[in-house]
């Protein structure tokens, strides 16, 4: 059996929990035989993904969720390999461009120019259009957003574009007026709190302690996916759910709550030096430097005096956004901890001093 | 301590009582002085005749000690009991020493070297006079052309090349060993290359001198086999050497070895006539064309059965296509000699030329060219046709003028970046000079420099203690990461889409010099308590790179069931999947294979993904620690229950369905971002 988030996944736009009015008016779109390129854009585990498959299953019908994985090889011209994988049905394609990095460009117009030369050939499809879903849009390159630009007005009779990001920031704005925007916002606390009884109730079972699920929903920061897969995981160890719980974080976050007070407990090259050995293991992990720069952040920022807070996270916005443009993202987050570490140094010595007078 | 406000140029040179006036006095030179950077003042020792050496023992005669003095060094210096002086006492001593010309042993010894100088250049003089006679002789006689051109138009390096072994300077072992091999060679060959004689080298038919240039390997081949009765015959890299060359020149494929022995004379391809008192010389041959593995196979084939002797002379020992001549010749490696054992040649040379060169400008040129005795003669010569004298300075812009550009590695640049002595107040580096050695390796040195510049301790705190120190210490550290922040952004534009080449120096300045600006000092070098290494970011970039890949065709198996992302999926899938396919192993071993399988087939998860799931986890789940909990029989049980059955599977891969890549065109020009919508 699968995770329960895959399990209990709506299917369709009925089913959808939440944002109601938002799946009205996806359906109504999908009746009315105009549909526009979509950007579908909120935080993570908000449930773009599932709405978007709704959304295809009531333009298309059962059809869509008839998926096959197809990988595509090609060659860049210094004779690099990349694969790219598209999941598709017979009515739409997804792709991840983000997989090729910055050969996204041509690697998205070559498959755009296959699609809009093929013809729908399944001649009962209700649409003549073929759907493409863009995955990670917002990591998409500028050379790569500005080609989709044309692409998306030329091949309008048969092709229809939806792209979906965390944010909008990223994405030029050209490529913002050809869609119609649609925000998925993150679900309430009460809203996963309705999701996880729902979810309860198809298993079999019932919720006692509701303080638990809240607590559940509260850690999950709107987050759905988490905390159904928290959900499950707590069910799975506790057997009855029953309050009080400890929500066990996942093994990198616990990494990095003791990089945070690594830097908290000693100032020194020393400790920098350690620190970056930490940080070289969480990247080559695959945990995102943003992500570890905010985790880490926040468990600095819970330690310190309440003074130095603003100030740490300010330093810990201004790398962040250095590291999105540079390329060596080890050197940006080391520069932060050294920062962190002096601050955090000259405030301790500034109490100290004090106190002699 | 001698610390205080570092103030360069604060002290005159003193005037000497006499120009020579640390003759017959060694030092060595620790920690730094105020007024004068370490450079400097070698070379004032230098300049007035002392010998500096670079550790202490018991035959130093002074310690000139600086700030900060290497602890080392420090220890020698009680050991030996030596003496030591500071910045003043080193400039008093070259103010009022005499060298005390009347002590007995100096004076004999300074007489005994200038005698043998001028009885050198004596013979040197008889010989030009009898060569000049025979020439002559022959030019009257009408003998074929001559092919010696007259001595005074010849370069120096032929003229003075030695025409005994005397006078070869340096590697005296190594070159009786070939004399001694060359000697015993007609007895090798009888017994059959059998007997490894004195040196063990007799049953070797070939020999190996391999060493840097101009040292005098060619000089000492030749004469050697003159010396041993053979008529050396020389091929160089000059003559185009292939395979071909190599086995016609030596008449292997035509006629046998043994011909040349028994037919009275044979002829190689050069025209040279080869005897049984023939010796090969061949020259240079790492230079032998490149890729051409054959000339180098061929002459082993050659070796395996010459009856003359061969020698092989190249520079780089280590060369790859060397290793098959290594394996089959006898190995004389030759070092750079010493500046003693050139100084008396180069001085006699010089007095026969009838120029004023005193041997500590002798030992400075030779220093500067690294013992290449060839490169020496050649700045003396030219220096010659201008002036008749050369004193320190002069010898000295002479030695910077002809340095060879040697390519530092970025050990080197970061050690002379990060050390005490590129930042201090008495260095003399300009900007400009630290930014030759940014480009030493522009692409490595500023990850050298990230991964070592906090293992210093800094020469600017060095004065400071306590708190205060740390913050200061502190405060350095975050101006330092913050300029490699810096430098990375730099480099992400000069590597970016447009590629801004011209940003190079700034990412210098950034990347490099500033952060050492802050935080040089000592502590860093090789021997201190933090040694440099080699950049973790490396090794780690390319397991990040590898454990991606992996994620991502996970991400793209798991696709079918699962909606989210790669990160989405590193940073909460994999933790709550944990439980299910690989917890149960720690905890249950084999019995829980069974269901981990089918867990896994929910997810289209192969076996190697298995792997990619342990190997991506961290802190309690690391792929060390959870190993450790799962026994190799549980392992080996899920590999064989995975194999044994068939699996569902999200897709194949492109590769095994054999597709063929379609080529993507050219990036081309950037489309116009700003072109309006
Ligand atoms: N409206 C909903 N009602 C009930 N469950 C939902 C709803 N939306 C999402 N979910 C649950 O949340 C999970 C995550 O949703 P989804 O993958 O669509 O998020 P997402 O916004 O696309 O996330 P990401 O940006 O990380 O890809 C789904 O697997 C599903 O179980
Ligand atoms: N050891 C030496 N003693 C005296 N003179 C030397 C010595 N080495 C070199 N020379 C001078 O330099 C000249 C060049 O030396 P030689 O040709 O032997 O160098 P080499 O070691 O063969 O260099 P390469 O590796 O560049 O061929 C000689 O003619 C001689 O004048
Ligand atoms: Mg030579």
């Amino acid at each position: 059996m699968s995770l329960w988030v895959d399990c209990y996944r709506p299917k369709s736009l009925d089913e959808l929990h939440y944002h109601e009015s938002l799946s009205a008016r996806l359906r109504s779109l999908a009746a009315s035989g105009d549909f526009p390129h979509m950007l579908f854009y909120g935080p993570s585990g908000a449930g773009k993904k599932t709405r978007i498959a709704c959304t295809l299953k009531e333009l298309f019908g059962k059809g869509v969720e008839k998926l096959k994985i197809d990988q595509r090889v090609f060659l860049t011209p210094s004779r690099r390999k990349l694969d790219v994988n598209v999941v598709q049905s017979n009515f739409h394609l997804e792709i991840t461009p983000s997989e090729v990095g910055n050969y996204d460009r041509v690697v998205i117009q070559e498959l755009l120019k296959e699609i809009a030369q093929t013809q729908q050939v399944d001649i009962n499809a209700r649409h003549r259009f073929k759907v493409v879903v863009i995955n990670e849009a917002d990591s998409l390159t500028r050379d790569a957003q500005a080609a989709l630009r044309r692409t998306m007005e030329k091949y309008m009779s048969n092709m229809r574009i939806i792209l979906c990001a965390n944010s909008t920031s990223k994405l030029i704005a050209p490529i913002k007026s050809r869609c119609l925007l649609v925000r998925v916002a993150a679900p309430t606390e009460e809203e996963m709190v309705t999701v996880m009884k729902h979810v309860a109730s198809r298993q079999n079972f019932r919720i006692e302690d509701e303080s638990v699920v809240c607590e559940i929903a509260r850690d999950a920061e709107g987050n759905l996916r988490k905390a159904l897969l928290v959900f499950e995981a707590l069910k799975m160890q506790t057997g009855s759910l029953n309050g009080p719980i400890t929500i066990a974080k996942p093994d990198w976050e616990t990494y990095c709550i003791k990089v945070g007070d690594m830097i908290t407990q000693e100032q020194s090259p020393q400790r920098v030096m350690d620190v970056r050995t930490k940080l070289y293991e969480l990247l080559s992990h695959c945990i995102p430097p943003t992500v570890i720069l905010k985790t880490i952040a926040a468990r600095v920022v819970e330690k310190v005096d309440e003074s130095l807070k603003a100030d740490i996270m300010h330093w810990a916005a201004v790398y962040e956004v250095r590291m999105r443009v540079g390329n060596k993202k080890i050197f940006h987050l080391e520069a932060w901890v050294v920062k962190v570490m002096s601050i955090y140094k000259h405030f301790f010595y500034g109490i100290d001093m004090g106190s002699f007078e | 301590m001698a610390a205080g406000p570092s103030a360069p140029g604060s002290k005159p040179v003193p005037a000497a009582k006499d120009s020579n006036c640390l003759a017959g006095l060694s030092f060595v030179f620790t920690g730094e002085l105020s007024a004068f950077s370490r450079e400097e003042a070698t070379d004032l020792a230098k300049r007035f005749g002392g010998r500096v050496v670079s550790q202490p023992s018991s035959r130093t005669d002074y310690v000139v000690l600086g700030a900060d003095a290497g602890p080392s060094k420090l220890a020698a210096i009680k050991k030996n009991n030596l003496k030591t002086l500071d910045e003043d006492g080193f400039l008093n001593l070259i103010a009022t020493r005499v060298p005390d010309y009347t002590d007995d042993k100096l004076k004999k010894k300074i007489e005994k070297e200038q005698d043998a100088i001028r009885a050198a250049a004596n013979e040197l003089e008889r010989r030009e006079k009898e060569i000049e006679k025979k020439v002559k002789g022959k030019e009257k006689g009408k003998d074929q052309i001559s092919n010696t051109v007259p001595l005074g138009s010849q370069l120096w390096v032929d003229r003075y090349s030695p025409h005994t072994l005397k006078e070869v300077c340096g590697n005296k072992g190594q070159i009786e060993k070939l004399q001694q091999w060359l000697n015993d060679w007609p007895s090798s060959l009888k017994s059959g290359f059998k007997k490894p004689g004195k040196n063990a080298m007799n049953t070797s038919r070939a020999v190996l001198i391999t060493g840097p240039p101009g040292i005098g390997k060619t000089t000492a081949a030749h004469l050697c086999a003159k010396l041993a009765g053979f008529t050396p015959i020389e091929l160089n890299a000059s003559d185009a050497r292939s395979k071909r060359l190599v086995e016609n020149s030596t008449n292997v494929s035509n006629t046998s070895l043994d011909g040349w022995m028994h037919g009275t004379e044979a002829t190689n391809a050069a025209g040279v006539k080869i005897t049984d008192k023939s010796c090969l010389i061949m020259d240079e041959v790492d230079g032998m064309s490149a890729g051409d593995r054959g000339g180098v196979v061929a002459l082993v084939a050659l070796i395996r059965k010459t009856k003359i002797p061969i020698i092989c002379i190249a520079n780089d020992r280590g060369a790859q296509k060397l290793k098959p001549l290594i394996a089959n010749a006898f190995n004389l490696p030759f070092r750079r000699p010493e500046a003693a054992a050139i100084r008396s040649r180069l001085l006699t040379i010089a007095f026969k030329e009838k120029m004023k060169v005193p041997a500590n400008v002798i030992d400075q040129l030779v220093m500067g060219a690294q013992s290449d005795i060839r490169q020496v003669l050649n700045m003396l010569s030219t220096w010659k046709l201008s002036n008749n004298a050369i004193d320190f300075d002069q010898g000295k812009d002479l030695s910077k003028m002809n340095e060879k550009y040697t390519v530092l590695t970025p050990f080197d640049v970061t050690y002379k970046m990060l050390g005490p002595y590129m930042f201090s107040a008495t260095a003399r580096e300009t900007l400009g000079d630290k930014m030759e050695l940014y480009f030493h390796d522009p692409s490595f040195v500023p990850l050298f420099m990230q991964e070592n510049y906090l293992k210093t301790q800094p020469s600017r705190i060095k004065n400071d203690a306590g708190p205060e120190k740390t913050l200061k210490h502190l405060e350095l550290m975050d101006k330092a990461a913050s300029s490699l922040s810096d430098g990375d952004l730099v480099d992400a534009l000069i590597h970016g889409p447009e590629q801004h080449w011209s940003l190079m120096p700034l990412h210098a300045v950034c990347s490099t010099i500033r952060p050492a600006s802050f935080l040089y000092g000592s502590g860093g070098g090789y021997g201190g308590q933090n040694p440099m290494s080699f950049p973790a970011w490396l090794g780690q970039n390319s397991k990040q790179s590898k454990l991606n890949r992996e994620l991502m065709d996970m991400q793209a198996r798991m696709r079918l069931k699962v909606s989210s992302d790669r990160h989405e999926l590193r940073q909460s899938y994999i933790p709550a999947l944990f439980p299910y396919v690989v917890k149960p192993l720690m905890d249950e071993g084999v019995s829980a294979v069974g269901t981990v399988i089918t867990r896994m087939d929910d997810y289209f998860l192969n076996r190697d993904d298995w792997d990619t799931l342990v190997e991506l986890g961290l802190d309690e789940y690391k792929d060390e620690v959870v190993l450790k909990k799962i026994t190799p029989a549980t392992k080996t049980g899920l590999t064989r229950k995975y194999n044994a059955a068939d699996h569902p599977i999200a897709f194949h891969k492109a590769t095994d369905l054999g597709k063929v890549p379609k080529k993507l065109a050219a990036q081309g020009p950037a489309p116009d971002l700003e072109e309006a919508p």
